[in-house]
């Protein structure tokens, strides 16, 4: 498959790769380290339309996400954004996602581009009368727009006050940049202030235009699924298949905060099953002592003795090249544990430790008013 | 994508350029774009004696490492030094100052099993 914006990855001399059966770019011209910087520095711009977005409508639908989903839906209110994993019976992830609150009988749901099928099923399948659930992921164009120039952007395109106390995991609908429509939100991949636009997919090569012309003179740049690997990895998020999987109980991550455990919801028993029994997994954040990096499935070895495996491995442009990643160990370990890691089967042996994340500061969470 | 003429090719994409028995040895063009941003080149050290196909280093990239293999037998007379602190200029010039090391062929014979660029073209293809 391929998103309304495949010929502006090719003509941008882009890298196509599969992901989760779309044709992809991995990365661009200047590669992954100069998008990874220019994120970080300056400002990315990520076709990130292949995601999937619901519409959740009706009487009950409040009631209903509460019970799909970990994070506090009832504390929410009109117009804020919250992260969260929606879990099946044995507390394993099915995905991880966001819910954005219109009001109490309308939100929209954004998931994983891989797991759109298997997640409507499963909402279909807890959905009481009266609740509809859409599917506009095709015709539902997003954008992320990420780094300390991106509030510029947006301000030289629709102005200041859209802007206004516009605080972290807020949206606001219908703001107009360059005449589109976009349900404009304060979230993002990245770990830098940002935004995520969602729009009309017939306006998404014009938008696309619009930003990367208004970007100019920030020095913005496309930035591929590399650039976003390493980001997210370094801002210490998880991605789906890798750190949060439906086959491991999402106990012991750095992720407790998606977590209200005031509310009922799918998977909670299993989850206080586990963690009473102290049993599970653990999900850890590692940094590597030399230049090279462990992969993804490399045995993760403690005093000689295997307890693990790696399941995300990056180089981190912000910490000069410093290879990190995420590790799921049977056993529990501080920050600053030594560690070895190897390829199955090969004799090649790496060092490294514990870590704690994020790696890197980010700036997601600052005030706006700072990068105007 | 550069495929120079006066250059012999590897099945596992590194170049080989003989000037008097020696052999100069880097990666391909289309292999470093395979591998996107070089961030480390692990190398062996001068005076090693290689065979042909054996590991003599490890190249680390943003997408993944791979093993840099000796497309010929010979001793290592020389590495490229400034790829300890400048790896990207395998990104940036890979056949001329991203040239890894090189090799005093020990046998000629070798050359013969490598490919010229007519036939690594069709080898990418």
């Amino acid at each position: 498959m391929r998103t309304v914006l495949y010929q502006k990855h090719v003509e941008s001399g882009g890298k196509i790769v599969d992901f989760a059966g779309w044709e992809m770019p991995l990365w661009y011209k200047k590669g992954q380290s100069a998008e990874h910087h220019a994120t970080r520095k300056n400002v990315g711009l990520f076709d990130i339309c292949h995601m999937g977005e619901f519409d959740i409508t009706g009487p009950g639908s409040k009631e209903m996400m509460s019970k799909l989903l970990t994070n506090n839906v009832f504390g929410m209110s009109d117009g804020q954004a919250s992260y969260n994993f929606m879990l099946n019976q044995n507390g394993g992830v099915i995905d991880d996602c966001i819910i954005y609150k219109f009001n109490d009988e309308k939100w929209m749901l954004v998931v994983n581009a891989g797991n759109i099928r298997t997640d409507l099923e499963w909402i279909m399948e807890n959905a009481p009368g009266g609740v509809t659930v859409t599917d506009r992921s095709d015709r539902t164009a997003k954008l992320d727009l990420q780094g300390p120039d991106s509030p510029k952007i947006i301000r030289d395109l629709a102005g200041e006050d859209v802007l206004n106390k516009f605080g972290f995991f807020k949206f606001r609908d219908g703001v107009v940049i360059g005449g589109i429509p976009v349900l404009l939100s304060r979230t993002g991949y990245t770990g830098e202030i940002g935004f995520e636009l969602y729009f009309d997919s017939d306006r998404a090569v014009e938008m696309w235009d619009m930003l990367i012309k208004a970007g100019e003179k920030y020095g913005i740049e496309p930035c591929g699924l590399g650039a976003r690997d390493s980001l997210r990895t370094e801002a210490g998020l998880p991605l789906h298949g890798h750190e949060i999987r439906p086959d491991v109980p999402a106990l012991n991550t750095p992720w407790n905060f998606v977590f209200d455990w005031e509310h009922d919801f799918i998977g909670k028993a299993a989850l206080l099953k586990i963690r009473e029994e102290g049993s599970g997994h653990y999900t850890i954040p590692f940094i590597m002592s030399g230049r090279s990096k462990a992969m993804p499935g490399w045995n993760v070895n403690l005093e000689g003795v295997k307890i693990g495996n790696v399941v995300s491995g990056v180089i981190s442009p912000t910490l000069e090249n410093r290879p990190i990643g995420f590790l799921m160990s049977q056993t529990p370990l501080e920050t600053g544990t030594k560690l070895t890691f190897n390829e199955e089967g090969k004799s090649r042996i790496l060092e490294g430790e514990i870590s704690d994340s994020p790696f890197v500061k980010p700036t997601s969470r600052m005030k706006m008013k700072n990068f105007l | 994508m550069l495929i120079p003429e006066n250059v012999l090719f590897a099945e596992s994409h590194e170049y080989v350029r003989v000037e008097n028995g020696i052999a100069t040895i880097g990666l391909s063009d289309y292999a470093q774009q395979q591998l996107g941003d070089i961030t480390y080149i692990e190398l062996p050290a001068e005076g090693d004696t290689v065979s042909k196909g054996s590991s003599v280093g490890v190249i680390e990239a943003v997408k993944a490492a791979s093993d840099l293999y000796s497309p010929i037998s010979g001793e290592i007379v020389e590495i490229n030094s400034e790829l300890e602190s400048a790896p990207e200029l395998v990104n940036q010039d890979c056949y001329g100052q991203g040239w890894i090391l090189k090799i005093k062929i020990s046998e000629e014979s070798e050359l013969s099993g490598l490919m010229d660029n007519q036939a690594y073209k069709k080898h990418v293809e």
